[in-house]
């Protein structure tokens, strides 16, 4: 019996790894300083975990939960409401259609296909806050971001694949 | 990266919400924000206040990581740095020797000049506990709020210059626009001329100078400051420096808003001019040379009879004793400065 409540909790455990992961990374990219220089843009740290367990593990990453991390990204960056987690919804209607592509690649292929969910997501984020301040936004700040989240995504994915083989991984009986 | 190294699960399950619903409620919730902000913002507000003790504990150990991977390169010019530092203090403590005599001179002057004092400005220290540096978005968490008498529309700034203003508070934090931002737009005064104009944020690390007045010329290393126009902002905090950037002018912030740990959200109080309280001698009656009316006055005696005044000679012989008190014209020219208007 308790071999069985350790089983569950542990379960409950892995199972909430990529959620907590993604609040993770939106809780580094609000904190008060940045390791990479003043004027470069917060990488989008919480759009890692949902790229990728949105491709390896959508039980774990559904849309809602990516729409939940975007609000509460939201929330904690201060700017208008919904377009972060419009953006994330987008980025997910996106790996979700094409997911058997972007699962199929490895090395340099993987981190074009994280580069193409950055993209949509950046140009998601350019075209929502233009309608929203009716006006063109300068892009130089989107593709600063786009740039400096697809670059960090080289050592991330490195720690995401760890931790999904050593904690998510395993508890993957019923496939 | 090799997402290709294990199996992928096909089933996202039957309990998770359709995409084209999630899809749907991240509109209506951008439509929702746009006509109802306030309502986003108490939301924010209070998830921001009960957020805040996770806030400043995550704060401490990042920061110190930051600092320590910071100080990494400063290592191999410690020594350039610190013979630089020494030279800019001696400068500098003769500037503020300077500063001290001026300051003086000019209360000094505003003494004689019977000028209206500066703004009172009281100030609270806040932690910076949130940075958000997004490409549409320059914005800071602070952990002071409401209960310690934050108010929104106040500015912040550090020990060097402005960095922002106040645009949401919370019970415990509070929310600051930063002046690079792109909706930050605020009234400044460009010294020496005092040329008045607005500095809008573009996200740039240099806020454009608008509005500025036709055919005024600016010039590289005109000081700005803030204006005080509209009473929001006090007036005078330092900013920055003009930068001519092609055929526009762009502002050299003196703060790091980027780094700054510590900032000072500036409390503007315009001090009410209150009238100087009358005394006895400044009473009507006793300013036309008749005593001043005897305390019986206000037992329930009559009131008295308004007798024509004469006016007096400007000029009385020096034996008379109210001779003595009246003022010469000289005298009244110097010591009232406001006699014409009487």
């Amino acid at each position: 019996m308790e071999r069985m409540g350790g089983v569950i909790g542990g379960k409950f455990f892995s199972n909430t790894i990529p959620v907590l992961l993604s609040l993770l990374g939106v809780a580094i990219t609000n904190l008060p300083f940045s390791i990479l220089g003043s004027w470069i843009p917060s990488p989008m740290y919480a759009l890692m975990p949902i790229y990728f367990w949105c491709l390896v593990r959508p039980d774990l990453m559904s849309p809602g939960w990516a729409f939940a991390i975007g609000v509460i990204h939201d929330i904690l960056s201060g700017g208008p409401p919904g377009i972060w987690a419009a953006s994330f919804v987008a980025t997910y209607a996106v790996i979700d259609r094409q997911r058997d592509a972007f699962a199929g690649l490895s090395g340099w292929g993987a981190l074009l296909g994280f580069a193409t969910a950055a993209l949509v997501a950046c140009t998601t984020q350019y075209l929502i806050y233009s309608l929203y301040w009716w006006r063109l936004m300068p892009v130089s700040g989107s593709i600063k971001e786009f740039a400096v989240t697809s670059l960090l995504y080289i050592p991330v994915a490195f720690v995401l694949a760890w931790i999904h083989h050593r904690f998510v991984g395993p508890l993957r009986s019923e496939f | 990266m090799g997402n290709g190294t294990w199996r992928i699960a096909r089933s996202r399950g039957g309990a998770h919400l359709p995409l084209v619903i999630v899809a749907a409620l991240a509109v209506a919730l951008i439509l929702i924000g746009k006509a109802q902000s306030s309502l986003f913002d108490r939301a924010r507000a209070d998830i921001m206040d009960w957020m805040r003790p996770t806030l400043v504990a995550t704060r401490a150990p990042m920061e110190g990581v930051g600092r320590w991977l910071g100080s990494i390169g400063e290592i191999f010019v410690v020594y350039q740095e610190n013979l630089r530092l020494k030279e800019e203090n001696a400068r500098l403590r003769q500037w503020h020797n300077t500063a001290l005599v001026l300051d003086d001179r000019i209360k000094r002057y505003q003494l004689l000049l019977h000028a209206v004092p500066d703004p009172v400005l009281s100030s609270i220290v806040a932690r910076v506990i949130g940075r958000a540096s997004h490409p549409f978005l320059q914005t800071m968490i602070l952990d002071a709020g409401k209960a310690n008498g934050v108010k929104p529309g106040q500015a912040v700034a550090d020990q060097r210059g402005m960095i922002g203003r106040v645009f949401l508070t919370g019970q415990r934090t509070s929310w600051v626009i930063l002046l690079t931002d792109l909706n930050s737009r605020i009234p400044v005064s460009v010294e020496p001329n005092t040329d008045q104009a607005i500095m809008a944020g573009d996200n740039s690390p240099m806020p454009v100078i608008e509005t500025l007045a036709r055919g005024v010329q600016l010039k590289d290393g005109d000081q700005v400051v803030t204006s005080g126009d509209g009473d929001i902002l006090p007036p005078g905090i330092p900013i920055g420096v003009i930068v001519t950037d092609g055929s526009r002018y762009r502002v050299a912030l003196f703060a790091d808003q980027t780094t700054a740990q510590d900032v000072q959200i500036l409390d503007f109080k315009q001090k009410p001019e209150h009238l100087p309280t009358a005394s006895q001698n400044d009473l009507p009656v006793t300013a036309a040379g008749l005593a001043p009316a005897a305390p019986a006055a206000s037992q329930g005696l009559p009131p008295p009879q308004l007798q024509p005044v004469m006016p007096k000679p400007v000029f009385q012989p020096s034996a008379t004793p109210q001779a003595q008190s009246a003022p010469s014209a000289d005298d009244s020219d110097n010591d009232v400065p406001n006699a014409g208007d009487q």
